[in-house]
């Protein structure tokens, strides 16, 4: 083994990695991107959220119902505006949510203490003011039951005989649990900035170097093939390292700046926090890379292997969108499996949950042993005549 | 001084070479000529230890080099038949990276490269990045990067192949240069005048074998012709037309 020989490989292969300006765009993008969408995702939900406490009810026809009217008025976050002239066009249209109808007769059935009627128009398909459209639905449901529980009253009737039960309504999920599903999509951008970052150099220097004619004069050198290999792995590691700790510090920077705490998330990213999370995703930057110079040894150019990495970004994806479905925090027999014991780790510490030292040194060696093993069968490929020579 | 014994090396049902015997001694260039196709590439390749012979002998300066292909390897100096440069590094950053690839650093390495800079006349353009050079100025850094190490043995495959007078001049003045030192000078060529301005000694190759070895005048002598082209014609057996013989 000689260390001198892997280092001058890795610092070159490097060095012409990072002189490819195109490359290092893609990585700086990517490194951005994630955060962003993020960002974004969490304050719209915020947004709707917010939207939902405080309410605009269109009403056509508010003349007919004053006490209704002053009702609504009173409850918090209430506002009443004038209805479209044709609700059911305008919810169609989308340029309102939603509408109320007052009947005209409503004073008169109301009076007489008859149903008087409303019409809620509305579009239940639509996640757009899908908690506004509920709210309402209560209230006038609220002020149904306290005026019918009046009228009770007044004939000397007790308004419990008339409700045979009372449904308490607990609202568990909305918009905590959708925040906290964008949440699952953190390691998935950490994960990715792992291939991402390494992609370059672990492609460039091995189907790249066969596409130039630039590995036969390589492999004159009195150089064993795992030496080769190890170095261009070293520098794509160092670029997926790069890549990974640049989108951890932006992700969790663009945190720290939204306002979480209104969505009822508890976030906390300290530096121990922090330095967990890179404990949990690091061991992918060494594994990222080694996957794609694998793969990327069948390839004969460039192109060709840029067109495999599109399979190994499913790789990273498909655990991302199953953790949605089937839950991988806290389950510690997860851990040695490559890809998804990053997975489970890194969202049981943005979770909040206590991650053992044992459960990350467990993924961290299943993941180097699949480096070992992928790059002995990188080696055998670079060592095959047909690979040296065939272009 | 390279020997090579009984070289074959089948590609399917092609034998590519097909016992190929000759010593390349120190102190003289030897041309390896033959037609397309003759396994010139292939041999040179088998010497270089990128291709496993089927069967049969290569020893460089002592070494079996088909047992311990690296340390034959270290032993030479070979251009290839493609130059294959990173259009991203520099000339000089070529060289030093196969300088620290064959165990070379500091100034001494830092020496070297300036000599060979000097020697192929690329000090203008040795601090610039490969990829707007053109194919002189890349068959060069080639050649530089190839024998940083000074290698006793030096392997070159059509070295003169696409290049302008200028850079075929500069590369022949290496290869004078480096049989003056008293090393062991290898290169393929298939372009007559070359081979017989550059080599003391003559190969010839066609179908995987050796047809015939010697010196230009030997050549000529054995196949009973006048010129080194017509003996070679001759002694491949290839067919082309005769000299004066146009009257079909």
């Amino acid at each position: 083994m000689n260390f001198t020989r892997i280092k001058a490989v890795a610092v070159k292969e490097f060095t012409d990695g990072f002189r490819d300006k195109r490359a290092i765009y893609t990585v700086l993008f990517s490194a951005v991107f994630g955060p962003l969408m993020i960002a974004f995702l969490l304050t719209q939900i915020a947004g709707q959220e917010k939207s939902a406490n405080d309410i605009k009810i269109p009403v056509v026809g508010r003349e007919y119902a004053p006490v209704l009217m002053n009702w609504l008025e009173q409850q918090p976050g209430v506002q009443i505006v004038a209805g479209p002239a044709d609700p059911e066009k305008a919810v169609t249209d989308r340029t309102v949510e939603y509408v109320l109808v007052v009947d005209k007769d409503f004073a008169k059935r109301f009076g007489e203490s008859r149903p008087a009627k409303v019409q809620l128009f509305g579009d239940s398909t639509r996640t757009q003011g899908r908690s506004a459209l509920r709210r309402v639905k209560n209230l006038l449901q609220a002020f149904s039951g306290q005026i019918g529980g009046m009228r009770l009253a007044a004939r000397g009737v007790s308004p419990a005989i008339a409700a045979a039960m009372k449904v308490e309504d607990v609202e568990v999920s909305s918009a905590r649990a959708r925040a906290a599903m964008i949440f699952n999509i953190i390691p998935m951008f950490l994960l990715l900035a792992a291939f991402t970052g390494g992609m370059q150099i672990a492609t460039d220097s091995t189907a790249g170097e066969r596409e130039r004619g630039s590995l036969e004069p390589l492999m004159l050198n009195p150089v064993p093939r795992w030496e080769l290999i190890t170095g261009k792995w070293l520098a794509a590691v160092a670029g997926s390292s790069a890549s990974m700790l640049l989108t951890l510090v932006i992700t969790s920077n663009v945190l720290l700046r939204l306002p979480l705490e209104d969505l009822g998330i508890r976030f906390q990213m300290g530096s121990q926090e922090m330095a967990a999370l890179m404990a949990a995703v690091i061991p992918m930057a060494l594994l990222g890379p080694a996957m794609i110079i694998y793969l990327a040894c069948f390839a004969k150019s460039y192109k060709e292997a840029q067109s495999y990495m599109g399979f190994l970004v499913s790789f990273v994806t498909i655990p991302g969108v199953l953790s949605t479905f089937y839950p991988v925090t806290n389950r510690p027999w997860l851990r040695p499996i490559p890809i998804i014991g990053q997975y489970s780790l890194s969202l049981d510490v943005l979770g909040g949950h206590d991650v053992s030292v044992w459960g990350l040194v467990a993924a961290a060696v299943s993941a180097v042993v699949c480096v070992g093993i992928l790059l002995r069968l990188a080696t055998g490929k670079l060592s095959d005549e047909k690979v040296v020579f065939g272009r | 001084m390279i020997q090579v014994r009984e070289l074959r090396k089948h590609f399917g049902a092609v034998k590519a070479v097909d016992g190929v015997s000759f010593d390349a001694p120190d102190g003289t260039v030897t041309a390896l000529l033959g037609p397309n196709g003759a396994g010139k590439t292939t041999t040179l390749r088998m010497i270089y230890g990128l291709m496993k012979p089927d069967s049969g002998s290569i020893d460089i300066d002592g070494v079996d080099a088909v047992a311990r292909p690296l340390d034959g390897q270290s032993r030479l100096g070979v251009l290839p038949d493609v130059s294959g440069l990173y259009p991203r590094l520099t000339a000089r950053e070529h060289i030093r990276y196969f300088g620290n690839l064959q165990g070379l650093k500091g100034a001494e390495l830092e020496r070297r490269i300036d000599k060979w800079i000097e020697i192929l006349d690329l000090s203008k353009v040795a601090d610039r990045r490969v990829g707007g050079f053109s194919h002189g100025e890349r068959t060069k850094v080639a050649i530089a990067r190839a024998l940083v190490h000074a290698p006793q043995n030096v392997l070159l495959d059509e070295p003169t192949n696409g290049l302008d007078v200028m850079s075929t001049r500069a590369v022949r003045e290496v290869i004078r240069h480096l049989k003056a030192e008293g090393r062991c000078v290898m290169f393929s060529s298939h372009v007559m005048q070359e081979v017989s301005a550059l080599s003391d000694r003559i190969v010839i190759i066609s179908s995987g074998r050796v047809i015939a070895e010697g010196t230009a005048p030997e050549l000529v002598a054995l196949s009973g012709k006048s010129t080194l082209e017509d003996a070679f014609v001759s002694l491949t057996g290839l067919q082309g037309p005769e000299e004066g013989s146009h009257s079909a």
